[in-house]
Order: structure tokens, then C-alpha cells, then sequence
């Protein structure tokens, strides 16, 4: 951000605007090559073209205005219309001479040119820029835009202006010269930028009045499908808070169909048999079995509600999956790197189907991290890892050993948790995954070196029933 | 006096079973039945007093039959039973003289009855 662009050649050949109320007469005054001024264009646009934050299009903008390398004013606002209130939005720029020199001094000394950084905007700097200049935006709000409506064209305000607009903006800044750039709609004033070299007292030029308008129309345009964006994902997002609340009360309904009625039923077929036993046996052990019954079915949508809770918290869908056919295949696609390091890879699983609640994805992540890490431990050295599949009453157990190193011992205290930088498992984040996305699917992963010499990994998903 | 006869509806065996034994204990007669076809043919006899009917019933509504049974006699009382309260806001279940939500607790459901049947067995 910076006033000093101007070379003393076109300086030579450019004269000030000296309008008041309008444009100036006369030659054409020049200050920035066109050849430049169209690339400042053409980088602003393509850079709002993807832009969906109404703030961020703003910040763009006004760097452009700001920047050294763009039409180098020392400081720019953006204003917008609400009603008969104008009010002041998004600032840019310094604040005081000392804060300028110290800005450009930074921006100088660590070789930061501010329009290479459009492509990316930094979200926290464009917050702070918008708190940085809100004292200044409240001054600049005005409550009589009367006489607005005519401006058409951009212009260059000072103190002594007929529009109270002007005379206030100028008054608040304390600038001598004001590029006042207004965007229209119909007669209404629909926002207004300004800008000033309150720092430089560099003269404002014809040509970067012109470039300022076009740039001011860039913004509207911007904020406005910005804007329009920002309602329809506000739309978007009421209308899935409505199917979100149809969707809780269809399982609403479900729950108390499927598991109130069963433990009502249970409840009080036990009561009646308190009450009034059955007097033959036939009967009692039918009875009893229709408790036992009910109570089985609301613990089995307990354990499925448990898990359908967990999988939406973390956004993912659970589903049954064959978890045998899914091991092999991950597993053959490790069978190739394996091989080249000397790692006898195994793969055990039953022959028939077991399916477990999980998402695909989640667990081929799970399985391709447990095997890295055990690739990882065996090194260059070579070693066995050993993948198997089995069935454990409620669960399906997921099995990944090898016999390389031990977890180191900063390890072995939770190797889940993530963050322990060794060599074995690596930044330690793949593990901490691994428990992440065990724990999304309702599962559990464990750790344990019981078996002399191997170190084996162990993922728990819940059966599919 | 012949004891009041009570149609239990619903789908599920266990209940049944449950009111079975809770209301012959009371002294009614109780008859049951698992489907709506069920409940047609039974109340074509006639002979019922009072119908306590489940409203979800598999895939099919309850309220369904609470339209038919009081669209032909207004005057048997039917009470609604359901493991979800929500449903009493659905105006099609202010045509039922009763609306019970179930529990293991029949307290409930037996004073709906008596209340329907007068105070009566």
C-alpha cells in the first residue's frame, strides 16, 4: 500500500484533475501507463471472479486502489447506501502519517507487493484491516444522502464542496483532495468509494480516476453476487435446518416405535408376570421370552442409534461393508512396496462375509495407515506383517502386526494421541487418525505388544446386524 | 353381566400377549387380532365394545381404521395407542374417544377404558 507511484516522466506529461463538483477539462492526463492499468484490471477481475466473501471482494478492491503497483493512493473506504444512511464498510490503508511510514517501511523491507497477494487473501488480515479502520468507517457514516443521487461520474471532493456528504468525508479524513468514486443505482446512491494521499499529498490523475471508477464498478459488481451468494446459502441452509427437523422427527417416530415399544413391552409383560404369574410353565417361559425378546431388540437399536449419532457427528455415513474383501484389496495394493523392501505381507480373513458398520473410505484410510506405520517399523530390513479378520461376539476385529521396532517409549503411553514426532510413526498424526476415524464409525482402535516381538494394531467396528 | 369386549390391534405378538393377559386378569373379554384385515373382519361380527388400536401398524396407519370404524359406528368408542405422542397432533387422531401413549405401566391404559365403557367391565 503505497501513494508513490508516479514517475517523474509521466508526472512530466499529466496534470492534475481540478474539478470540484465534476471531472476536469481538457488534455488527457496521464498516470499510469495503460498497458499497467489494464493488467490491474485484469488481475482484480480474475481475482473477484472467485471470490465469495463480500468483505474479501472489498479488501481486493481497495488494495488495488492502495497498492504501489496499482493506482497508489495512500488509502482508500468503501461506503455503502442502506436507506437515507450511508455508511461506511471496509478501510484499507493507514491510519496516520506515522503508521504509514512504519507500513511502508515493513512492506518495503520484507518485499511484500500487496497485489501478488489478491490470489490468496489472508481472512484474518482482512478482519483486522476491517477493525483497524472501524472507528474511522462509524465517522465516515452519514445519514444525509440527499443530493447524492447526481453525481454520475467520479470526481475530487475537498472541505469546501456544496454536498454535506463531501465536506463530512473530507472533514473526517482531514484531506485535502478526495477521489470521490460513486456507484449508482438508478438515481439512488447505492455506495461510494473513497480515497486520498492524506500521506504523499500526491496529485490524483484523470487516468486514475478513470481506473478507480472501473474499478469501484468491479466491487459493485462483486459485492452483489457476492451478496446474492451469501443469500442463497443462507436459503440453503435454512432449507436443510427444515429437512433437518423433519428428519428428527421421523426419527423421533422411529425411536419410539422401535425402541420404546419394546421396552414398554418388556416393562410390563415383567410387572403382569409379577403380578399375576402364569400358573403353567408353558406359559411363564413364553412370557419370558417375549421380554427377553424386547429387551434384545431396544439394546441392538441402542447400539445402532449410538453409532448413527457418531457417524453424523463426524459427517459420515455408515453402511455395512464387507470388511475380509475390503482388507485384501488394500492390502494386495500394498503387496507391491512390500515386496521391494523384503516384508512378507499376510492377509487372513474368513472365508465367509462379515460385515461390519463403517464408511468405506474412513476404513481403507484406517487399514492404509496401519499398514504405512507397520511398513514404516519394518524399515529397509525387511520383516512380516501379518493383516487378519475375525469375528468377536458384537464386533469385528481388524488385526495389523508386524515384527519390526517397538513403539518407542514416549509412544506407549497412547500412540493415538498424535503429535510425538519419531521415526516409527512418523509425525505420529496417521495413528491419531486412525482412532479418529475408528471412533466416527462407532469402532475403537487398540495397541498392544503382548506377543514378543510384534507390535500389533487392532481396529474393533461394530457387526452389521 | 356379560363382561365388556375389548379388540386389541397391533402388530406386535408381545403386546397382544401382554393385554391378553392384563385385561382377562381385569375381567374383560379380550380378543385380538395383528392386522387391519384382522380388525375388518372381527368388528363385521360385531359384538365389540371397545377397540384399542395401535396407529402404527408395519407400513400401515391406524388412523386409517379409526376413520373406517367411526365413518360406520360413531358410537364405539376406540382408543388410540401408540409408543409416540406426537401423533395426537395430527387431526386425524381427534376422531378416537382416548389417546394413550404406551408403557409399561398399564395404569393408563386401563383407566382409558373404564372411562370409555362408562365405568362398566
Amino acid at each position: 500500500m503505497s501513494g508513490r507511484s508516479v514517475s517523474r516522466r509521466s508526472q512530466a506529461r499529466a496534470r492534475p484533475v481540478r474539478g470540484v463538483h465534476g471531472r476536469a477539462r481538457g488534455p488527457v492526463l496521464r498516470s499510469i501507463r495503460p498497458r499497467r492499468m489494464l493488467d490491474l484490471l485484469r488481475r482484480v477481475s480474475e481475482v473477484l471472479e472467485t471470490v465469495v466473501d463480500p468483505e474479501v471482494a472489498a479488501w481486493s478492491v481497495l488494495i488495488a486502489y492502495t497498492a504501489g503497483e496499482g493506482l497508489g493512493f495512500n488509502r482508500a473506504f468503501l461506503l455503502l447506501a442502506e436507506e437515507d444512511r450511508i455508511r461506511g464498510w471496509f478501510g484499507v490503508g493507514p491510519r496516520s502519517r506515522d503508521e504509514a511510514r512504519e507500513l511502508w517501511a515493513d512492506l518495503r523491507q520484507r518485499g511484500i507487493l500487496p497485489l501478488d497477494r489478491l490470489r490468496e487473501p489472508d481472512l484474518e488480515a482482512v478482519e483486522a484491516e476491517r477493525r483497524r479502520h472501524a472507528a474511522t468507517l462509524a465517522a465516515l457514516s452519514h445519514d444525509a444522502v440527499k443530493g447524492c443521487g447526481v453525481w454520475q461520474r467520479a470526481f475530487i471532493g475537498r472541505s469546501h464542496h456544496p454536498n454535506s456528504c463531501v465536506r463530512h468525508w473530507a472533514a473526517v479524513l482531514d484531506s485535502r483532495e478526495l477521489a470521490v468514486v460513486p456507484l449508482m443505482a438508478g438515481d439512488q446512491p447505492w455506495g461510494v468509494v473513497l480515497a486520498d494521499n492524506f500521506v504523499t499529498h500526491a496529485p490524483i490523475y484523470h487516468d486514475t480516476l478513470e481506473a478507480a471508477e472501473t474499478l469501484a464498478h468491479y466491487l459493485r459488481a462483486a459485492l452483489e453476487r457476492t451478496q446474492l451468494l451469501l443469500r442463497f446459502q443462507e436459503e440453503k441452509r435454512r432449507r436443510m435446518l427444515a429437512e433437518h427437523a423433519t428428519a428428527l422427527l421421523d426419527t423421533a417416530r422411529t425411536l419410539a416405535h422401535d425402541l420404546k415399544n419394546p421396552l414398554a413391552l418388556a416393562g410390563g409383560l415383567a410387572h403382569e408376570m409379577m403380578t399375576a404369574p402364569p400358573a403353567d410353565r408353558e406359559g411363564f417361559t413364553r412370557q419370558l421370552g417375549i421380554v427377553t425378546a424386547a429387551v434384545t431388540r431396544a439394546e441392538q437399536r441402542v447400539a445402532e442409534l449410538v453409532a448413527g449419532l457418531a457417524s453424523r457427528a463426524d459427517g459420515i455415513s455408515l453402511g455395512p461393508v464387507e470388511v475380509g474383501a475390503l482388507t485384501e484389496r488394500v492390502t494386495n495394493a500394498f503387496r507391491p512396496l512390500a515386496t521391494s523392501r523384503q516384508v512378507r505381507l499376510l492377509c487372513y480373513h474368513p472365508g465367509r462375509p462379515l460385515m461390519a458398520a463403517a464408511a468405506i473410505p474412513s476404513l481403507e484410510r484406517c487399514l492404509e495407515n496401519l499398514l504405512s506405520n507397520a511398513l514404516e517399523a519394518l524399515g529397509e530390513s525387511g520383516g512380516e506383517i501379518q493383516v487378519a479378520v475375525r469375528e468377536d461376539s458384537g464386533w469385528v476385529r481388524l488385526t495389523v502386526a508386524d515384527n519390526g521396532l517397538p513403539l518407542p517409549a514416549p509412544m506407549r503411553v497412547d500412540p493415538f494421541a498424535g503429535g510425538i514426532t519419531t521415526r516409527r510413526g512418523g509425525s505420529g498424526l496417521g495413528l491419531a487418525s486412525v482412532r479418529t476415524l475408528a471412533e466416527a464409525m462407532g469402532g475403537r482402535v487398540e495397541y498392544d505388544e503382548g506377543e514378543p516381538g510384534w507390535v500389533r494394531f487392532t481396529l474393533f467396528l461394530r457387526r452389521w446386524s | 353381566m356379560t363382561a365388556s369386549r375389548l379388540l386389541f390391534v397391533d402388530d406386535e405378538e408381545g403386546f397382544l400377549e401382554l393385554y391378553r393377559a392384563a385385561f382377562s386378569r381385569d375381567g374383560y373379554a379380550v380378543e385380538t387380532t395383528a392386522t387391519i384385515e384382522g380388525a375388518r373382519e372381527r368388528l363385521a361380527q360385531g359384538g365389540i365394545d371397545l377397540v384399542i388400536l395401535d396407529i402404527r401398524l408395519g407400513e400401515v396407519s391406524g388412523l386409517a381404521l379409526l376413520r373406517e370404524i367411526k365413518a360406520k359406528d360413531s358410537s364405539l368408542p376406540v382408543v388410540l395407542s401408540t409408543a409416540y405422542a406426537r401423533y395426537q397432533d395430527d387431526f386425524s387422531s381427534w376422531l378416537a374417544d382416548a389417546y394413550v401413549v404406551k408403557s409399561s405401566e398399564l395404569g393408563e391404559l386401563r383407566q382409558a377404558v373404564r372411562r370409555c365403557l362408562g365405568g362398566s367391565l
